[in-house]
C-alpha cells in the first residue's frame, strides 16, 4: 500500500527532541517511516509521540514505537501506536480522526440503559434467547447430515424439515409473541424503546441470522420499508444460509402486517383496473396515475397484463430513493419485452418533504385520474401528512381518486415489528387519518380497510363539478 | 388542557431564550409535567436554534414563527423560517438524518451511534448534529419537516403524551 500513498508530513517525537520523518501508510493502522537528516533508530525505539500535518492541522497521535523491517526505498520499518489507535487511512482520506476505541466511550451508557428494563422482561427475553439457541444448534446440526447429498437432495430434505419440525418451530414463535405482546402491551412509549432496545441487544446474533430481519434491523438505505424489504414481504418466501434462517425469515413475512402488504398491493391493482374500465372503457385516452414513494411498483407489473394494457395508461411514479425507481423501471421493462409494447411512465427521483416546494405542481405534472401512496403515510407526523395530503389533492382531475395507506393502531403485528424488527410506524385511527384532510370540501371521503384490518385506507373522490 | 400558542421573532440568538421560556409556561398553564415541560423547551429551543442557523440571512421579512399545540393527547411544536436556495443541501441532509433518527425503535440508540460520529470527528470541527438527536432522545419528540412553494421551512417535533 506505501508505494501508492502519498507521503505524509511528520515529525516524531523522543523527549524534547524532533525528528523529521517521511511516513507513508502502509495499513490502516500503521505507517511506513523513512528518517530524514541522517537519523536512525534501532528496532523497539519508542517516541513519545507522533505529530502529523493533514490539510493545514497538526495532530498528535501518541506514544508509538519503531519495528524494523528489511530496508526497502529507505524505509526503516513501521510505526505501531501504543495507546490511541487510529484509524490512518480514514484520517489521511476523510480528514478524520477516529480512534479504534472510540467506541467504548459510550460503555458506561449502554450498560446503564439496562436497569429500565423490567426483571419480567429480562426473563422473558433470556428464556427466548435460551430456547431460540437450542432450535438453532438442533437445526444447524440436521442441515450438517445431509451437508453431502446433492443439491435437489439437499433442497427436499430441508423442505421436508420446514415442513415438520419447521411448523413446529413456527408455532414456538408465534407463542412466544403472544406472551411478548401479553407483557408489553401496558408499556408507554419509554418502556417500550428501552425495553426493545435491551431485547435486540441480547438478540442480536439470532436476529442477524434471517435476511430480512436483517435488513430491518440494518436498515442499508438509511430507512425502514425499503424496496428490497417489499421485495421480501412480496416474495413471503424462504431466504437463508440454513434451515434456521430460512424460518426465521420466513416467519415475520407470514406475519399479518407482512400479508396486509401483500393485499394492499391486490386492492390498488383493483381500483386501478375499475377505474380505468369506468373512465377509459375504450383505452383511448389513458388514465393518469400518480404513485408517491412507489418502491418497487409492483402494482404496475399487475395491472399491465394483456397486450392492449399499455395503451390504457400513463404512470408517474415518485420515490427518494433512485434504487427503488432503478427496481421498478426493471419490472416495467420485463412487462414490456412480455407484451411486446410500450408502458408509459414517468419516473420522479424526489421526496415528498422537499417535494412541497414545487410552485404549481399540477403545471408541472399534469392532473391524474388516479393517485395513490400506499406505504408513506406510515412514516409521516401530521403536520407533514396533512401538508403532502393538501398537495396530492391539488393534483386530482375532477372525478379523480385518492387512495392514501396507513397501518391501523390495532396492527397485530405492531411488538413483533418495534421489537424483533426496529420498525415503528406513525399508526393512524379512522379519524386521525380523515382529520389530515383538513376538511377539503367537495369531495367523497371513505376509509376502508384490508382483510386483515391492519391496512387502512383512505380514499377520496373528488367530485365531477370541482 | 387544549390549546395553542403562536409567535413569531426576528432570528437572533438573543431571542432563543425568550422563547423557550415563554413555551415553559404555556406548557405549564396546560397543566403539563414538570419533565415534560423542560423536555419540550428543550426541543423548541432547538429547534429555534437550527432555524436561525439555516434560514435566510439579511432579510427583514425572515422572521421565525413558533407553534405550540396540546391537543388529542398529542404536543406538536412546529417552527418555521424562509430558506433560499443556499440551504438545500443543508435540506436533504436534515431528511436522511431524521429518516435515521427515526429508524431507530429506541432514539437512544441514535443518541450512542451519534455520540460515536462526534468522537470520530473531523480534523476541521463543523457541526455535532447533536441537536435533533436530543430532540428525539432527551425530547422524547418524533421529527417531521416539509418545504412549501414560499419556501418557508416547517420543522415540527410532536410529542405523544399518553
Amino acid at each position: 500500500m506505501y508505494e501508492q500513498s502519498p507521503p505524509i508530513d511528520a515529525q516524531l517525537v523522543a523527549g524534547d527532541q524532533l525528528i523529521p520523518v517521511d511516513t507513508r501508510l502502509t495499513s490502516r493502522y500503521s505507517l511506513m517511516v523513512r528518517f530524514l537528516n541522517g537519523n536512525g533508530f534501532k528496532d523497539g525505539a519508542e517516541f513519545t509521540d507522533l505529530l502529523i500535518r493533514n490539510q493545514g492541522k497538526e495532530i498528535g497521535l501518541g506514544p508509538c514505537r519503531l519495528i524494523c523491517e528489511p530496508n526497502i526505498d529507505g524505509y526503516a520499518g513501521r510505526i505501531v501506536f501504543l495507546k490511541e489507535v487510529y484509524d490512518l487511512k480514514r484520517l489521511v482520506e476523510e480528514n478524520k480522526v477516529v480512534r479504534l476505541q472510540s467506541s467504548f466511550l459510550n460503555v458506561p451508557l449502554v450498560l446503564a440503559h439496562k436497569k429500565r428494563v423490567k426483571r419480567e422482561f429480562k426473563n422473558y427475553t433470556s428464556d427466548l434467547t435460551y430456547d431460540l439457541n437450542v432450535y438453532k444448534s438442533l437445526f444447524d446440526k440436521l442441515d450438517e447430515e445431509y451437508a453431502e447429498e446433492a443439491q435437489s437432495i439437499r433442497d427436499s430434505i430441508q423442505m421436508a424439515i420446514i415442513n415438520t419440525e419447521g411448523v413446529r418451530f413456527h408455532r414456538f414463535l408465534d407463542d412466544r409473541l403472544a406472551e411478548l405482546e401479553r407483557m408489553v402491551k401496558g408499556f408507554n412509549r419509554a418502556e417500550h424503546e428501552s425495553h426493545g432496545f435491551y431485547f435486540r441487544r441480547q438478540l442480536w446474533e439470532i436476529i442477524l441470522t434471517a435476511p430480512f430481519m436483517r435488513r430491518t434491523n440494518l436498515k442499508p438505505r438509511g430507512y425502514a420499508g425499503d424496496s428490497e424489504m417489499m421485495s421480501m414481504i412480496y416474495e413471503n418466501g424462504y431466504r437463508g444460509k440454513s434451515t434456521f434462517a430460512k424460518l426465521m425469515h420466513k416467519h415475520p413475512v407470514g406475519h399479518p402486517g407482512a400479508q396486509a402488504v401483500r393485499n394492499r398491493r391486490k386492492v390498488i391493482r383493483e381500483m386501478i383496473r375499475g377505474v380505468g374500465d369506468q373512465r377509459n372503457p375504450s383505452g383511448a385516452d389513458p388514465l393518469k396515475i400518480l404513485s408517491v414513494a412507489c418502491g418497487p411498483a409492483c402494482e404496475v407489473q399487475d395491472i399491465v397484463q394483456t397486450a392492449q394494457d399499455p395503451g390504457k395508461y400513463d404512470f408517474t411514479l415518485l420515490d427518494q430513493d433512485r434504487n427503488a425507481l432503478q427496481e421498478a423501471a426493471n419490472g416495467i421493462d420485463r412487462v414490456q419485452r412480455r407484451l411486446d409494447g410500450q408502458v408509459k411512465v414517468k419516473y420522479l427521483n424526489e421526496s415528498v418533504r422537499t417535494m412541497l416546494k414545487t410552485p404549481n405542481l399540477p403545471g408541472k405534472w399534469g392532473r391524474f385520474d388516479f393517485v395513490y401512496s400506499m406505504g408513506l403515510f406510515d412514516y409521516l407526523t401530521p403536520p407533514v401528512a396533512a401538508g403532502v395530503l393538501g398537495k396530492l389533492l391539488k393534483l386530482l382531475r375532477p372525478g379523480g381518486e385518492l387512495v392514501i395507506g396507513n397501518f391501523h393502531v390495532s396492527n397485530v403485528s405492531r411488538y413483533y415489528m418495534e421489537y424483533w424488527l426496529d420498525w415503528v410506524l406513525y399508526y393512524r385511527t379512522e379519524s386521525d387519518l380523515k382529520e389530515l384532510l383538513r376538511g377539503a370540501p367537495g369531495d367523497d371521503v371513505s376509509v376502508f380497510f384490508d382483510e386483515t384490518g391492519v391496512q387502512m385506507f383512505l380514499h377520496v373522490k373528488r367530485h365531477e363539478s370541482h | 388542557m387544549e390549546g395553542s400558542m403562536k409567535l413569531e421573532i426576528k432570528p437572533l440568538w438573543d431571542e432563543v431564550e425568550r422563547v423557550r421560556e415563554e413555551s415553559a409556561s404555556f406548557l405549564t398553564s396546560k397543566g403539563l409535567e414538570k419533565d415534560a415541560v423542560f423536555s419540550l423547551s428543550m426541543v423548541v429551543g432547538e429547534l429555534v436554534e437550527n432555524s436561525i442557523k439555516y434560514g435566510k440571512q439579511g432579510d427583514e421579512k425572515a422572521l421565525v414563527g413558533i407553534s405550540l399545540d396540546v391537543s388529542g393527547g398529542l404536543v406538536t411544536v412546529e417552527v418555521t423560517n424562509l430558506v433560499d436556495d443556499t440551504a438545500y443541501a443543508h435540506l436533504a441532509r436534515l431528511d436522511r438524518t431524521i429518516q435515521w433518527i427515526r429508524g431507530f425503535q429506541d432514539p437512544f440508540e441514535a443518541y450512542v451511534e451519534r455520540m460515536k460520529e462526534v468522537a470520530r470527528r473531523q480534523m476541521e470541527d463543523k457541526e455535532s448534529g447533536l441537536g435533533l438527536v436530543r430532540i428525539a432522545y432527551e425530547g422524547r419528540a418524533i421529527l417531521d419537516f416539509f418545504l412549501d412553494e414560499s419556501e418557508i421551512l416547517n420543522v415540527s417535533a410532536v410529542l405523544n403524551l399518553e
